[in-house]
């Protein structure tokens, strides 16, 4: 039984003309129509298939225009394909964007009516469930005041408070956990596993790959409107970062480096039982291996560890006045007693440098991987 | 548990698949009751006169036209008083303008909607045509007082309004989804409209009287389906009196034509109007 499906869909956008500057000498009725460029097609999705079961988890990856919010668009019905066929089994909702479209003159109250019968329900339901909605949102006396007058967390908790009443049998859910505060997340978080415990198929586009790992049973990974990699969330994360987490540039200095120390891997481990997974809080062992070409003293290496938004977290060094390496291979570790890193994806650069000179910088060459803590 | 089966494909032009839309927009008549509310309720929101000016503006309107046409120029009435004859129409006129007018607009402005959920597109343009629909009744009820202010008896022959209120709900419906649908796409429409509307005014019997139209146009005169509207409506309230039958038809069938031809045409423009708007 599957709930939807995807057979051979394509999606072309059609660019707006590019408008050239023609020469001015140009008669004005020749130009008016010169003025416009070419037509440039652009293939959002271009045959794309799949199938999502009853009751599944799907998640959808890739980079900023891969093509997933199209996919979603799609199955919304809010744009139609160019070509191909989609079936929908059941009733679906689509939590696009939470409290989108609210009326700003309106009260709390009247556009969780307005909101509730644009998602497809009757006033009827929104009238049974209203109390129930309040409650859940926390606005209290602001139910009755123009929503203009509310704060921005008020006004996604009521958005996202009319949405997790919906009940639908396919939930399409696109970046909605970005917003909100921790408090806002995990609410959001236990409603959506709420709604897997109830049998309720879902899809889910983000760029949290944490948590599309904790919440899917499948994922795809979707790259320039083609689905490159389907099947378990973790190596679809893994093949993620390797296409493109890693791609990023290297810096211009790279080029300069003498290399006579050559950083040649980078690996880590738990400390405790040597397994390649981290969890936060616990002690992990870091390992760079190298290989020097002559003795050199003075050397320190450095491990510097990057959120996926590219910032500096944090940094593992062997520190001044660094340490004498012998020709020939060898190793350094660093031993973290405590990670305190927070579950996720960071992004590693390896270097071996005699302040100031560089030896050798890998620029994003790993990824350490944190796992979330277990409980007690 | 059997459910329907959604099938998405790319739009097409169909005249068969009509009933299907005409089933959805139902599922959605909620939704279409709650936009127009909320719609006649935020327009009044924050202004002292409120609901009034929905009476106001066609008696302004009406004041206007009565000095010029019954102090300034002589406009023939046949024995109406100008006041009461411009303001019979002015009504049925107020209501296609507006409704027109909003519809058009209507689609862009809600844009961040649009590109957020999923309902039948028709609803935006519909709600502004009902909102006007009701400023329509309350004014009504003006022409109503005016009427037995110049001592007008209303008779039963006025019922004959109705068939001219709903071929004037056909036409602005089909006038308006075309326009919501090129507005869309051409903002260009909506620069257009105003004066188009004040052509189109002119080009109709509202401020004067059909018997001032020179019989050697008439013939395309009366193409235009607002003749017909406005003449039994105004034949109906004034003076109890049946439709021209000819001229109504006309009326009617072009609207007809109208409706069906803009609601296809509009539904399969909805299908990407986010990709273009």
């Amino acid at each position: 039984m599957f709930d939807v499906e995807f057979d051979n869909v394509s999606k072309r956008y059609k660019r707006p003309r590019v408008h050239v500057n023609p020469e001015p000498a140009m008669p004005f009725l020749q130009r008016w129509f010169r003025r416009r460029g070419p037509r440039i097609d652009c293939w959002a999705l271009r045959d794309v298939s799949f199938r999502v079961k009853r009751g599944e988890a799907l998640g959808i990856i890739g980079q900023n225009g891969a093509g997933k919010s199209t996919i979603l668009k799609l199955l919304s019905r809010i744009t139609a394909p160019t070509a191909g066929e989609i079936r929908i089994c059941g009733r679906l909702s689509a939590l696009l964007e939470i409290g989108s479209g609210f009326h700003q003159d309106l009260t709390g109250r009247e556009n969780a009516y307005l909101s509730g019968v644009t998602f497809g329900m009757t006033r009827k339901e929104v009238s049974d469930k209203l109390a129930s909605i309040i409650e859940f949102s926390g606005v209290g006396d602001f139910i009755d005041a123009p929503v203009k007058r509310y704060s921005s967390g008020m006004y996604l908790r009521l958005g996202f408070s009319i949405a997790a009443h919906l009940n639908p049998d396919i939930l399409l859910l696109d970046e909605v956990l970005a917003v909100g505060d921790v408090a806002f997340q995990s609410k959001c978080l236990n409603r959506i596993q709420d709604l897997r415990k109830a049998g309720r198929t879902i899809i889910f586009v983000s760029h949290d790959l944490a948590a599309v790992e904790r919440l899917c049973d499948r994922t795809l990974l979707v790259n320039r409107g083609e689905i490159v990699y389907e099947g378990n969330p973790h190596e679809a994360t893994l093949e993620y970062q390797r296409c493109t987490l890693l791609a990023s540039e290297a810096p211009a200095h790279v080029s300069e480096m003498s290399r006579v120390v050559e950083c040649s891997h980078f690996s880590y481990r738990s400390a405790a039982d040597g397994a390649e997974s981290v969890r936060t809080g616990e002690a992990m062992i870091v390992e760079v291996a190298y290989l020097a070409r002559e003795t050199v003293a003075g050397v320190v290496f450095n491990v510097y560890v990057y959120w996926p938004s590219g910032y500096l977290c944090t940094q593992l060094s062997t520190g001044e006045p660094g340490i004498t390496v012998e020709k020939g291979p060898g190793r350094v570790s660093f031993l973290c007693p405590i990670v305190n890193l927070r579950p996720g994806l960071f992004l590693v650069d390896v270097a071996a440098e005699r302040y100031p000179e560089v030896l050798d910088w890998r620029h994003r060459c790993a990824i350490l991987r944190v796992d979330e803590a277990p409980s007690f | 548990m059997a459910q329907p089966v959604q099938v998405i494909r790319p739009p097409s032009f169909s005249l068969f698949a009509l009933g299907d839309h005409l089933v959805r927009l139902m599922q959605f008549r909620d939704l279409l009751y709650t936009l127009t509310l909320y719609r006649l309720s935020v327009r009044y929101r924050q202004s002292v006169l409120g609901y009034f000016w929905a009476i106001l503006h066609p008696v302004l309107l009406m004041l206007t036209y009565t000095v010029i046409f019954s102090r300034f120029v002589k406009v023939p009435t046949h024995g109406t008083p100008y006041a009461v004859f411009a303001f019979s129409a002015l009504l049925p006129w107020t209501l296609f303008s507006n409704g027109l007018t909003g519809a058009t607009m209507g689609l862009p402005a809600h844009s961040n909607l649009l590109s957020k959920v999923y309902f039948p597109r028709e609803i935006v343009p519909l709600s502004y045509i009902l909102a006007a629909f009701v400023d329509f009744l309350m004014a009504f009820v003006v022409l109503v007082l005016l009427m037995f202010h110049y001592g007008i008896p209303l008779s039963v022959g006025a019922l004959w309004a109705v068939p001219a209120i709903v071929t004037l709900a056909l036409f602005l419906t089909g006038i308006s989804l075309f326009a919501a649908a090129m507005q869309a796409r051409f903002r260009d429409v909506g620069m257009a409209l105003p004066l188009l509307l004040q052509v189109w005014m002119f080009a109709t019997p509202v401020v004067y009287s059909i018997s001032s139209v020179p019989m050697s146009v008439r013939y395309w005169y009366d193409f235009n389906p607002l003749v017909g509207i406005m003449e039994t409506f105004r034949g109906a309230l004034l003076h109890g009196a049946a439709p021209e039958w000819p001229l109504l038809v006309k009326s009617l069938s072009i609207s007809m034509a109208v409706a069906v031809a803009a609601y296809i045409w509009f539904k399969h423009a909805e299908a990407t109007f986010v990709d273009v708007i």
